[in-house]
């Protein structure tokens, strides 16, 4: 890389650093002031919402399987099936990943095989 | 594999490694692509490494190596960056309430990935207080380390391991839509936040079907957002009324 690629790579970076830091030192500073105002709640509703729902749109995201065939559909269907009926029964969060990822290893293949 | 509500718990930076791993499934798989596509691209081992380092940021790293490549101009490569990874605008606020004081925290927001946050997001507010910035530590360590290895391995050897196991690719990654499905389901305490959450789920979906990956998490998040202010449905009984935690 030339220098002034260096230089945009590190603009690129610290950028990105701020967009994940500011935030933090702007609601750190806001809820500090609640609390000497005795304000429990200084949260924003909207941001309280916003949260999960952006976890929800990064579950929407990472949905599409990454060959998105009938096989990978499938393979996602059923493995987010056996994913929840294993968190249903341990409400832990690494044995239903294992076991959904398992599940679709194992779907994918028979699928395939018999394609 | 965290069992919740277990009494005697392990350090918390082991916990939050512990509770990472997942994470690996999706990370690393992604990785070795970036760091594949970035060699075809003309940047050497030591400056993909020294981008997956400092800018930390899945996509917009495609987005850089890919603009780069194709002659675009830097300002506008630097914006473009820039503007896909503005979605986390609002990642450190939500998980604000559940950080105790200390100097770490700042320094600790280069690890605040997607990812992290959504596994932050549910477990910061479950663990006692002194616990938190070493759960985060470790978890968003892991991440971290494990981005940049993925990063080496795709720029040094990528054609050769996914050609010889080209299904490590195609499974592993469903690690985070599991992972992501166990932190959402315990949010749908109410048929209003089950309807904004389908919703938001449902747009993230579409918009990668059609091919508006990096504009999906936002998109999506805000039309789940609309659909919890303007839709108002009839609540059914339960325990929570969906708030945060």
């Amino acid at each position: 890389m030339s220098v002034e690629l260096w230089v945009g790579m590190i603009v690129a970076a610290l950028g990105t650093y701020l967009i994940r830091l500011l935030p933090l030192l702007w609601m750190q500073r806001r809820l500090t002031r609640s609390n000497a105002e005795g304000n429990v709640d200084a949260l924003p509703k909207w941001l309280v919402i916003l949260g999960p729902m952006m976890i929800a749109a990064v579950l929407g995201v990472s949905l599409v399987p990454r060959t998105p065939d009938i096989a990978g559909w499938l393979a996602t269907l059923v493995g987010l099936g056996v994913t929840l009926v294993v968190w249903r029964r341990t409400r832990s969060l690494g044995w239903p990943v294992v076991a959904g990822v398992l599940t679709f290893g194992i779907v994918v293949i028979v699928a395939r095989g018999v394609a | 594999m965290s069992d919740i509500g277990i009494s005697r718990r392990p350090h918390g930076w082991l916990m939050g490694v512990r509770e990472a791993v997942p994470l690996l499934g999706g990370y690393i798989p992604v990785a070795i692509s970036f760091g594949l596509i970035s060699t075809q691209a003309g940047f050497s081992t030591a400056e993909t490494l020294a981008i997956s380092t400092l800018i930390y940021a899945g996509a917009s790293q495609f987005l850089f190596v890919g603009m780069v490549a194709s002659g675009s101009p830097l300002w506008l490569t630097v914006a473009m960056t820039l503007l896909i990874n503005v979605r986390h605008v609002v990642y450190a606020p939500n998980l604000a309430p559940w950080l105790p004081k200390s100097r770490w925290w700042p320094w600790l927001m280069h690890g605040l990935t997607d990812q992290v946050f959504a596994l932050a997001h549910n477990r910061l507010s479950q663990l006692p207080e002194h616990q938190r910035i070493g759960w985060f530590f470790g978890a968003a360590m892991l991440a971290w380390i494990s981005w940049i290895a993925g990063s080496l391995l795709g720029a040094v050897g990528g054609e050769w391991v996914t050609s010889r196991w080209p299904l490590l690719g195609e499974v592993m990654p469903f690690a985070l839509p599991a992972l992501f499905v166990v932190l959402i389901v315990p949010r749908f305490t109410s048929r209003r936040w089950a309807a904004a959450l389908s919703v938001s789920v449902a747009v993230g979906l579409l918009c990668t079907l059609i091919g508006l990956t990096n504009i999906g998490i936002p998109l999506a998040a805000t039309c789940g957002a609309l659909c919890f202010y303007m839709v108002r449905l009839p609540e059914m009984a339960g325990p929570g009324k969906g708030g945060r935690a």
